[in-house]
């Protein structure tokens, strides 16, 4: 056989799983002096899936424990079938396991499962997203209040907005505090920042409000403009009041890495979706 | 392009020790990275990178190169890998004699190559390449394998003595692989090495594996076992310059513990340097 005819057959051989014996491959080894052909090539049978779900399972913990080591495995395993590693590095393997969850039939409808791969993913995500140095509160010092209508604000790159099924928060915190999953405790939505603090990632639940806020600003709309969403939104508090708290937190996160001043709004006032 | 200095005795950059490398910066000669896990776009591996580098010297090894692999060399990969040692200059680069998947998946894993004329011509040529890009003499590590090929024409050290020679690259022996493949394969360890041209080996790995009677696996999760300590003396009395390092993958002990190694490995070559400077005398 060719270099190449070997390479693909014993690569067949092990992405197929399983007992060897009977593969293509193993007319081309031999037998040791100590045990046979299938034993050893099952060595490089048994590393690829051993591996693939040490990734997996590195990466979302916490679904692990929501779904239980039984049905996490046969996931990860229709995973690893489906979606077999094409990346030289392999941070990037376990990433696409919320799309594929999304996209099967079996997992789709499973809401809190889904959106806590969404939310492990985003975490790891976060993690190496590339690097920005935030913007203290005091910077804005300089800017006269008059142009703070004209500010648009610019997030560190590791910032991810999710909006996700009730109960996902809860589960990740209590992965996070070695405690038992608890049931969901009501179906409101968990709008989700995520992002990285001092090399670590971290998350946050948000308020629809300021949820909505974050994703305007993020989407390079100006504070003036935000201010009336938030206003159409909710008129018990003064908007820009609200909008001012918001923003102090995100200062005080990290998030924000700089701004600029805008004389024209460089989108229209429809709101940008998450 | 010359063989680069020696830079003494080294062990793994592993998240898991960062903080104790960072707070108490030990008496570790240098350090060697697994590439791959650097070329990421920011974040707590390479700012820590950064700063273990500003007292160390670092060695880039990789996982993923596929030397062996009948598909085209990955360009993006190597202009990544390029990019990480244009920030971190290291003192070398290495990867593999393996291949590690076909048709554009990657198995993860360091599969054996038939030592064939075929593939021989093969890696040759692609190791030019990848010096060619990089820019630099690069350092290919034999691999454990369980696996022995009905194709292979020549002994492994036949095939990886020609390699380094008609590539013209440098070589790292991991003796702890050599070990492993010759138990499982029945041949001598010792002739491997003996066979392995001194002026092309410029790094010595050390580590464990696993032993399932039958076989020998390299996991890099167990101490250096007294069986590969012993063929490390053999290999440094052949290869009198090459740095040393511990490779630790797993079931991480203390870090005390792997600095407990490195300082047998330190008086290994004492006691060696010494044999060596009376009977020269």
């Amino acid at each position: 056989m060719t270099l190449k005819d070997i390479q693909t057959k014993f690569q067949a051989a092990v992405m197929a799983g399983g007992q060897p014996e009977g593969a293509d491959i193993l007319v081309s080894i031999k037998d040791s002096a100590r045990t046979n052909r299938a034993t050893l090539f099952g060595v490089y049978v048994n590393a690829y899936r051993l591996r693939l779900f040490e990734f997996m399972t590195i990466d979302y913990p916490a679904l692990r424990e929501l779904l239980g080591e039984e049905a996490f495995d046969a996931l990860i395993e229709a995973y690893v079938v489906a979606e077999p590693s094409r990346f030289r590095n392999a941070r990037w393997f376990s990433t696409r396991l919320p799309d594929f969850m999304e996209a099967s039939a079996d997992w789709r409808t499973n809401a809190r499962a889904l959106s806590l791969a969404r939310l492990e993913r985003a975490l790891t995500d976060a993690f190496d997203a590339p690097d920005a140095e935030p913007l203290a509160l005091a910077s804005l010092g300089g800017v006269a209040p008059e142009r703070w209508p004209r500010l648009a604000f610019i997030f560190h790159p590791s910032l991810i907005l999710l909006d996700l099924a009730p109960g996902v928060v809860e589960a990740l915190d209590a992965v996070n505090e070695e405690e038992p999953i608890p049931p969901v405790q009501n179906e409101e939505a968990n709008a989700v920042a995520v992002w990285r603090a001092d090399n670590d990632s971290v998350y946050r639940q948000l308020e629809p409000d300021e949820f909505l806020a974050l994703n305007e600003a993020r989407a390079g709309h100006r504070f003036g403009d935000i201010c009336q969403l938030v206003a159409f939104q909710d008129e018990s508090q003064s908007a820009t009041e609200r909008l001012a708290q918001f923003l102090t937190s995100w200062f005080a996160d990290g998030l924000v890495v700089g701004f600029r001043e805008s004389a024209e709004d460089q989108s229209s006032n429809t709101p940008s979706s998450a | 392009m010359g063989k680069p200095a020696p830079l003494g005795h080294g062990l793994g950059l592993r998240p898991v020790y960062y903080d104790e490398i960072l707070s108490t910066r030990p008496p570790v000669d240098w350090f060697e990275i697994i590439s791959e896990n650097y070329m990421v776009p920011g974040g707590r591996p390479l700012a820590t990178l950064e700063r273990v580098r500003a007292d160390y010297p670092i060695v880039m090894h990789g996982v993923s190169m596929s030397l062996a692999s009948t598909d085209p060399l990955d360009v993006d990969y190597l202009s990544e890998l390029k990019k990480l040692a244009d920030r971190i200059e290291p003192a070398w680069i290495s990867d593999h004699l393996c291949w590690t998947g076909v048709h554009g998946v990657n198995l993860h894993d360091l599969l054996p190559v038939p030592y064939t004329k075929e593939a021989l011509d093969h890696v040759v040529e692609r190791i030019s390449r990848v010096q060619d890009f990089l820019k630099r003499r690069f350092v290919v590590e034999n691999a454990s394998t369980y696996v022995t090929f009905q194709e292979s024409e020549m002994d492994e050290w036949v095939f990886v003595k020609e390699m380094a020679e008609r590539a013209d690259c440098l070589l790292l022996l991991d003796v702890n692989n050599a070990f492993v493949s010759g138990f499982n394969h029945g041949f001598d360890a010792a002739r491997f090495i003996d066979a392995i041209p001194v002026e092309r080996v410029v790094q010595f790995h050390m580590a464990g594996h696993s032993d399932n009677e039958t076989h020998k696996i390299d996991t890099h999760d167990q101490p250096v076992c007294d069986e590969v300590w012993a063929l490390y003396e053999q290999a440094r009395r052949r290869f009198r310059d090459a740095s040393a390092m511990i490779e630790r993958d797993d079931n991480f002990p203390p870090f005390a513990e792997l600095l407990a190694e490195l300082q047998k490995m330190r008086d290994i070559d004492v006691r060696i340097a010494a044999e060596a400077a009376r009977s020269a005398a």
